[in-house]
């Protein structure tokens, strides 16, 4: 038992290893950019300690979501959820607002053209627009 | 105890062994059976009332004889207050008690029979008063071996205790600790004596520091915004009726208002005030210092009076100490940003001046001033001053907001081009004053704002003095400003949370629920720390029977 608990401490170890060094690499690349961008280098210790302050806030983040869902009396995590938890950054904020009125649309859109499938699809006749419709949509 | 009695009288021994039949074979007794001897003597000679029935009066007797024995003996019983037996407790309530008595007017016979052991003086002197008085009362010694009955000697205890006490003030203070265990156990009232009478009062220096700075000039400023209250009374009104009022409806009195203003010197300080409020109102409800709430009322009168559709809200919530326009939540924070980013800028300029002068009139131009001269700085205004204010978390939002306030600025430059000269005089003249009136608690300059301001304001001045209190050491009125500021800002993080918080859940009511999330966000509640644990730390009685759920009887749960 105690090893199981310790090869699956391990496990999560190791795997929490590999996401860090996911995001260090993320990390590493954006920084590359930025420095290209503004001219100015960038110290290992500087990258490293990027991705560890990103990781750490990841973790904050999904504790924080989290406890907004449970405070919204459900189980999944929303859009809503997010932009509370962006509320403090307004520039990030309206982006995040952009973007989620965004994926409101598309989904929108989608519902619509399913709609009209179904509703196409009542009649054989449409058929053929309806797969051209589709096509086109996607 | 009987090893030792046999020694001197018969008589008054066996009296004692039978009243201590019970007691313990005490070690240190033993050494001192030789000794008893002698006391024993001493008092057969000195008591002359010895087994008139009344095992107290031999005690008495006894004790009077050989009170120092006895007083050694004590504190031998004391020593073994361990064992802690009816007899020792008696003992030990005995030794404490005065010697004098009512009835003898040597002290109440002293417990213990102590063979007395005679014990050096040392615990003499160190039991306390109590046991030296006895000497001063009655000179002879005497022993205090037998007990008396318990209940004669509780009550003689009490009695001539009271009356040591009423004679002596305070000499029981010195009671050795065991005396104070076997009083407490054996009778409440012997405690009373037996602890220290001395409350020890804790005196605390820090109480009486800092007592409010409270300028003389306060009336000057006083009446210059009573004056200038006067001349926006209207303005001030509309904010109070209408938190959200719209901009244009107010602009135009802040138009009408701006001319009369500029005559009036505290410009500055309402510069300075309006800054403050603003910086602090935008957020919020909490406009911590008067100053800046009052400031936040001509603040946001002025803003709105350029800005133009800007935020009413800002000047609404400025006005307001409610968190009412924080319903808007973003925008108006946004909004408030931009307030505060002009009212910063326009402190940065002013400098942090009276704030005790809030009134919008002055402030609108005083403002305008101010965001003339800073120009485009203004922009970064919000920036800047959100950071010089240490309202870094204000950063963001001021940059967006940045964009709107320097069109505003512009166009405040535009409009108040003239004006400027004729306050800056102004204020140039009231800025020599303002420096005294910084520290200002609130002054409810305007009538309409003031029932609102006044209470956050004060409420925000006594947390700093608070603050300076706990520090410990003198502070700087910079320094407690700042401290001001931080706080307002923090309240204003708060209650944008608790807002946000309750709207996330689909209420317009702030329920526990959503401090408690708060609290988890700040790390105060965890997995192993509850709320509820929380509260019964921190909270008073009263509190923690509002907030967690009791069942009473009648199958009622009480709040829930």
């Amino acid at each position: 038992m105690e090893e199981e608990g310790e090869t699956e401490e391990q496990q999560r170890f190791s795997y929490q290893q590999r996401l860090k060094a996911a995001v260090h690499y993320t990390v590493g690349c954006l920084c590359e950019e930025v420095a290209l961008d503004k001219e100015m280098q960038f110290s290992k210790q500087t990258i490293a300690a990027i991705s560890e302050l990103t990781f750490r806030q990841c973790e904050n983040f999904a504790k924080d979501l989290e406890m907004f869902a449970r405070h919204a009396k459900r189980t999944t995590i929303n859009t809503e959820d997010v932009k509370l938890l962006a509320r403090r950054s307004n520039s990030l904020l309206k982006y995040i607002t952009d973007k989620s009125e965004e994926i409101a649309q598309i989904n929108v859109e989608r519902k619509a053209q399913k709609k009209k499938k179904s509703e196409d699809g009542s009649k054989n006749s449409r058929e053929p627009a309806e797969a051209g419709l589709g096509e086109s949509e996607n | 105890m009987a090893d030792h009695n046999p020694d001197g009288d018969p008589t008054p021994r066996t009296l004692l062994r039978r009243v201590l039949d019970t007691a313990d074979p005490r070690t240190p007794r033993r050494p001192r059976s030789a000794r008893a001897g002698a006391q024993r003597a001493l008092l057969e000679t000195a008591s002359s009332r010895r087994l008139s029935g009344q095992t107290k009066m031999i005690a008495k007797g006894r004790s009077r004889g050989a009170r120092s024995i006895g007083r050694s003996a004590h504190v031998q019983a004391r020593g073994h207050l361990e064992e802690q037996t009816p007899r020792t407790l008696l003992k030990n309530i005995l030794l404490t008690a005065p010697e004098s008595s009512i009835l003898m007017p040597e002290s109440v016979v002293k417990p213990v029979p102590a063979p007395q052991v005679v014990q050096p003086s040392r615990r003499e002197s160190s039991r306390g008063s109590l046991e030296l008085q006895l000497p001063e009362l009655e000179p002879s010694t005497t022993l205090a071996p037998g007990l008396l009955a318990p209940g004669r000697r509780k009550q003689r205890l009490r009695l001539s205790m009271f009356q040591q006490g009423v004679d002596q003030g305070l000499p029981l203070s010195q009671e050795p600790q065991g005396n104070a265990d076997a009083s407490s156990l054996t009778s409440s009232l012997n405690l009373t004596f037996a602890t220290p009478l001395q409350p020890q009062s804790v005196q605390r220096p820090g109480l009486a520091r800092r007592p409010p700075a409270r300028r003389a000039v306060d009336v000057g400023a006083f009446l210059r915004d009573l004056r200038d209250t006067s001349l926006a009374p209207p303005n001030i009104v509309l904010e109070d009726t209408q938190p959200f009022s719209q901009p244009t409806v107010g602009s135009p009195n802040v138009y009408h208002s701006l001319p009369c203003t500029p005559h009036t010197g505290a410009e500055d300080a309402e510069q300075a005030a309006g800054r403050r409020t603003q910086s602090s109102g935008p957020g919020l409800q909490n406009n911590s210092p008067g100053k800046p709430a009052q400031f936040l009322a001509g603040e946001a009168e002025e803003v709105d009076a350029f800005a133009l559709g800007f935020l009413s809200t800002s000047s609404g919530v400025s006005g307001e100490d409610e968190v009412e326009p924080l319903h808007n939540g973003v925008e108006e924070a946004e909004k408030k940003m931009e307030e505060e980013g002009v009212s910063v800028s326009e402190m940065e300029a002013t400098g942090a001046q009276g704030p005790s002068r809030a009134e919008e009139p002055e402030g609108h131009t005083q403002v305008t001033e101010a965001e003339g001269s800073q120009g485009t700085a203004e922009a970064e205004g919000p920036g800047a001053s959100s950071g010089d204010e240490d309202a870094s978390s204000r950063a963001a939002s001021p940059e967006s907001a940045s964009s709107t306030p320097e069109s505003l600025q512009a166009g405040r430059h535009h409009q108040f081009p003239e004006p400027a000269p004729p306050p800056g005089a102004a204020v140039l003249s009231s800025e020599p004053t303002e420096p005294l009136l910084v520290r200002r608690p609130p002054r409810p300059r305007t009538t309409g704002p003031r029932p609102r301001q006044d209470p956050h304001k004060a409420g925000l001045s006594h947390y700093v003095k608070l603050f300076s209190f706990f520090a410990k050491m003198p502070m700087e009125r910079k320094a407690l400003e700042m401290v001001e500021k931080c706080l307002d800002k923090y309240f204003q993080h708060l209650c944008d949370d608790l807002e946000v918080f309750a709207a996330h859940a689909g209420r317009k009511t702030v329920k526990p629920e959503d401090l408690e999330l708060l609290m988890r966000r700040q790390g105060l509640v965890t997995d192993q720390v509850s709320l509820h644990v929380l509260v019964e730390r921190h909270l008073p009685l009263e509190y923690r029977q509002l907030l967690i759920p009791c069942a009473y009887s009648g199958n009622s749960v009480f709040p829930a």
